[in-house]
């Protein structure tokens, strides 16, 4: 490969306002929350029609009304600012955002990886996760990659761009939560590329303090 | 005219390269895409995701406006002419990279216009309108849209009339924008007309939406 060739067949790469970014990602997730919301309304409409027309079994631990109150989140009805009421309004929320990132992260790993020979074991998998797909989302390559040899990573970004900017209002609660929310994203983008590099990961985010997050990856064994 | 077209493009221009900030298109182009998909699912009504997109639009302008006014330490637009020459050369090259083409046309009887002909009164009428032809569209870099979607009525790319809405409600006009075609429908275009609907009085700030 001749990596100056390669430079000038590529088209020049576009490019958008990162600030123009951050707004569209903090209201599409807004409009995520409000859209999954809709669906599960949807979804339980049908089981309730399916209840009604004897089709399945009305749920085992009575109605409706007492099953939601068995939740044990906090509940909020009607939340004006807009956040999730129910730990499954929540789920829904991180599975849509985890799922975009799927798609943001198998095309970009698809792109960057395209002209490169076949990756040699997983460590080299990881490794490109590490340099070449958080250079190209988020500016910078991780600070840290530990491994067990066993098949689990631990990447490390002590400035995990996503979340750099969350500005918590209401405490650091809360902005803790709200960083939660927008690593889901990136975990997805993470397993996506994976996934379509051919490993099947399991992607676990976590945050201990802002704005430092680390992500667990899952890789089976072998290779 | 105070401001020539040109000197538009320049500011445009030059707020472009100093910002600091920018990422690569692509990562918008394919978060904005698996978004559109996942609302279709949710919604299941292309009307109702067109909205939603306006929605989110509308509240993404309403923050990129006083982004925009801070850079770029314009004045006020003297008639709704110019603010499709500042919306055109200097707001979409800030935020997108792009500089649509426009067109201005006076409220009824509406004949287009060539820039620099509209009398001043006619201009600021509610009716005034610009349409702005985008020849490159950074939210539609890989799509093609199935058919179905097509005769389904969904408009694509509709967050950025919703920004535009958004954005110039901030700065006290009520406008409608709407799609006029795309060429992700098989159009010839894609094109974006906003109308005055009118000029809003300044008010105290209302609460969060």
């Amino acid at each position: 490969m001749v990596p100056s060739l390669a430079a000038v067949a590529e088209p020049p790469v576009r490019q958008i306002d990162g600030a123009a970014m951050d707004y569209f990602i903090i209201e599409a997730v807004n409009t995520l929350r409000a859209s999954a919301a809709v669906a599960a309304a949807r979804a339980k409409k049908i089981e309730q029609e399916m209840i009604d027309g004897g089709l399945i079994p009305p749920p085992a631990s009575g109605p409706p009304a007492a099953q939601r109150d068995s939740v044990s989140s906090n509940i909020s009805r009607n939340s004006l600012s807009g956040q999730p009421t129910t730990e499954d309004e929540e789920e829904g929320l991180r599975a849509r955002l985890e799922a975009i990132g799927v798609h943001v992260g198998a095309n970009v790993a698809e792109r960057l990886s395209h002209d490169r020979a076949m990756f040699t074991d997983t460590l080299d998998a990881v490794k490109f996760i590490c340099k070449d797909l958080w250079a190209a989302c988020w500016d910078k390559q991780v600070d840290n990659l530990r491994t067990n040899h066993r098949g689990v990573y631990v990447l490390q970004d002590n400035a995990f761009k996503p979340i750099t900017r969350i500005s918590g209002w209401e405490g650091r609660a809360n902005s803790l939560r709200k960083a939660k929310l927008y690593v889901a994203m990136p975990a997805g983008i993470i397993k996506g590329a994976l996934h379509r590099l051919g490993y099947q990961a399991a992607v676990v985010p976590e945050i201990t303090s802002l704005p430092q997050c680390t992500f667990q990856l899952k890789l089976p064994k072998g290779t | 005219m105070a401001t020539t077209s040109k000197q538009y493009k320049a500011i445009g221009e030059d707020i472009w390269k100093g910002r600091t900030e920018k990422i690569n298109a692509e990562l918008f182009a394919l978060t904005y895409g698996a978004l559109v998909v996942q609302l279709v699912q949710d919604y299941e009504d292309y009307g109702e995701v067109n909205t939603q997109l306006e929605k989110m639009g509308y509240n993404i302008g309403t923050r990129l406006i006083e982004d925009f006014l801070a850079r770029s330490a314009l004045g006020r637009c003297a008639d709704f002419r110019e603010v499709g020459e500042v919306v055109a050369k200097v707001g979409f090259k800030a935020f997108l990279n792009i500089t649509p083409t426009i067109t201005h046309a006076a409220p009824a009887p509406a004949s287009p216009t060539r820039p620099g002909g509209a009398p001043g009164a006619q201009a600021n009428a509610a009716g005034a309108s610009f349409t702005l032809t985008l020849d490159e569209n950074p939210l539609a870099e890989f799509v093609e849209l199935p058919e179905e979607v097509l005769e389904g009525g969904l408009w694509y790319s509709n967050v950025l009339c919703g920004v535009l809405r958004g954005a110039l409600e901030m700065v006290q006009m009520q406008v409608q924008a709407n799609f006029m075609s795309d060429v992700l429908r098989g159009d010839e275009a894609t094109e974006i007309r906003v109308t005055l609907v009118k000029y809003l009085e300044e008010e105290v700030p209302v609460g969060d939406d």
